[in-house]
């Protein structure tokens, strides 16, 4: 599903946030991303969905070449991935509803269709009670699933998340965790950006390491099934 | 399609309705800077309309050495009419001349007694068509009439016209300067509104290009925002013009600065109040485009 091939991001001669980075992840897969702040994990997540382009190295999305990927394209790439991040990146003027019917507008969905998946969205997440509150009504932690309901209504391949649970409680993070976990055994391939090593000892999955833009460590559970089911 | 056009509609609409403030920012600055403008052609159109009545007044006077036999007479009119430029001839005879100085001279006329009537010369007062009536144009007129009979003077106002060419150069040169000035301000300021407004929401946009919406489906509400609202401004600002045009006319205040002469102010005729508002539009979408360009990258 993602193949990465020698990428380095330099953002400047003495800024190199990803090294000379190769790896594979294959559809289906949940994995962590994890290194101290500063390793590389954000432009790692970045460059998938385009926000950067790689200074040198391939990147194959879905069999694409993203690599050299014409702007007007990239609107097309994105439809494939959900991204979600620490700080939620919702919509404060518009209500729950709109905000994640907005991912499918944005697709050009027909009205009864966007209704009905938004609907189940929410249901997904379990804040079909809150649809016409806005965001700031809400906690941090149905922000978050707010963000996740719209990264996910559009049934995306690969499920991108930054530091989701980067402001939440345990708890909070717990739920959202059985969101990604649900989204994975629908089938979509989840990367998750994070510095808590706890969630990895919680529920073990692959394991990929960055440290200054290189990696370090790619590590699988020895029961790749999950220890946790 | 329709559906399609309907979504960016409503979201155009509610876009406005949801930023209230930005909105009427960018209304009421459209209206300002599209009303100084429209102020500004109207006071150089009327000060042109009152120039071209000044120069109705134009006329070359030909004086003759002797005055025409009544045989001549029409022959010569037909002639001089027939000249480039010359719109109606009038003849004066040396009687009608002195009858007429007498009446200048309205209680003094007494002084003319006893004088030969003939004293004064016969002339004709050629009134000029509107595009003759200028330095170049009289010129033109002078030499055909040196050929055609044999002329004793000419008075056609000579440093009046000079004057007056050179204020309506100066009209026409300060009008262009100002205009382009205005112009100019009026783009930088709505072009920057429409920036502050974007940057507002400039989330919004972001997010807009996450989840994978085209720059069309991005693009095309804000300009739609900015063609309403310029749609908006452009018929503030012409009600504005009309509310204090008809408070000009009705205070008289026209008959104040143009006392001497009956005019009438004109007003934006219903092409140029639908230009007005058309500019409101072609604004609100040209500034949204610039201010797009700025913060939309995919």
């Amino acid at each position: 599903m993602i193949q990465l091939y020698n990428v380095s991001k330099r953002y400047s001669r003495d800024s190199v946030a990803v090294n000379d980075l190769s790896l594979k992840i294959d559809k289906g897969e949940f994995v962590y991303v994890t290194g101290a702040s500063g390793a590389g994990k954000t432009t790692f997540l970045r460059m998938l969905y385009v926000a950067e382009r790689p200074t040198r190295g391939q990147i194959l999305v879905d069999g694409q070449n993203i690599t050299r990927i014409r702007s007007h394209h990239i609107p097309y790439l994105r439809r494939k991935i959900g991204v979600v991040f620490q700080d939620f990146k919702l919509l404060q003027s518009r209500s729950v509803f709109e905000n994640v019917a907005f991912a499918l507008e944005a697709q050009g969905k027909k009205r009864f269709e966007v209704s009905k998946k938004v609907y189940q969205a929410l249901k997904e997440v379990g804040l079909e009670h809150r649809l016409q509150r806005k965001p700031l009504e809400l906690s941090g932690g149905e922000q978050q699933r707010i963000a996740i309901a719209r990264a996910l209504v559009v049934d995306p391949l690969i499920l991108l998340a930054d530091e989701p649970s980067g402001n939440l409680d345990l708890g909070v993070t717990l739920e959202i965790m059985e969101l990604f976990k649900r989204a994975n055994a629908r089938g979509t391939t989840v990367l998750l950006a994070t510095h808590d090593y706890n969630l990895h000892q919680r529920f073990p999955r692959r394991v990929i390491t960055l440290d200054e833009g290189k990696l370090v460590g790619d590590q699988r559970p020895l029961d790749s099934v999950g220890s946790e089911h | 399609m329709l559906e399609t056009v309907r979504y960016f509609f409503l979201r155009a609409l509610r876009n406005m309705r949801q930023w209230p403030f930005l909105c009427s920012a960018a209304i009421l600055t459209m209206a300002v800077s599209l009303a100084t403008i429209a102020t500004f052609f109207l006071i150089v159109v009327n000060i042109e309309q009152l120039a071209a009545r000044w120069t109705e007044e134009i006329q070359v006077i030909v004086y003759l050495q002797r005055p025409p036999t009544p045989q001549e007479l029409p022959e010569l009119v037909n002639k001089l009419e027939q000249l480039d430029g010359v719109e109606r001839v009038t003849y004066v005879s040396p009687s009608e001349a002195m009858e007429r100085f007498g009446e200048r001279l309205g209680e003094d006329a007494a002084l003319l007694q006893g004088v030969r009537p003939d004293l004064l010369p016969a002339s004709y007062e050629l009134a000029l068509h509107r595009d003759f009536r200028s330095h170049q144009g009289i010129e033109e007129i002078i030499r055909q009439l040196e050929n055609l009979i044999p002329v004793d003077d000419l008075r056609y106002g000579q440093t009046w016209l000079e004057r007056f060419n050179h204020f309506i150069s100066m009209l026409r040169f300060v009008g262009a300067f100002l205009g382009g000035f205005l112009l100019f301000a009026t783009l930088f300021i709505v072009a920057n509104t429409i920036r502050l407004t974007l940057y507002a929401r400039r989330d919004e946009l972001e997010i807009m290009a996450l989840v994978g919406a085209t720059m069309r489906f991005i693009k095309i509400p804000f300009m739609l925002e900015g063609a309403i609202q310029g749609f908006v401004g452009g018929l503030l600002s012409l009600l504005f013009l009309s509310f204090s045009f008809s408070m000009i006319i009705s205070r008289g205040l026209n008959a104040f600065w143009l006392t001497p002469m009956d005019f009438d102010l004109l007003f934006l005729t219903a092409t140029q109040q639908l230009l007005l508002v058309l500019a409101g539009v072609v604004l609100g979408v040209l500034g949204s485009l610039s201010s797009l360009r700025r913060f939309v990258r995919i």
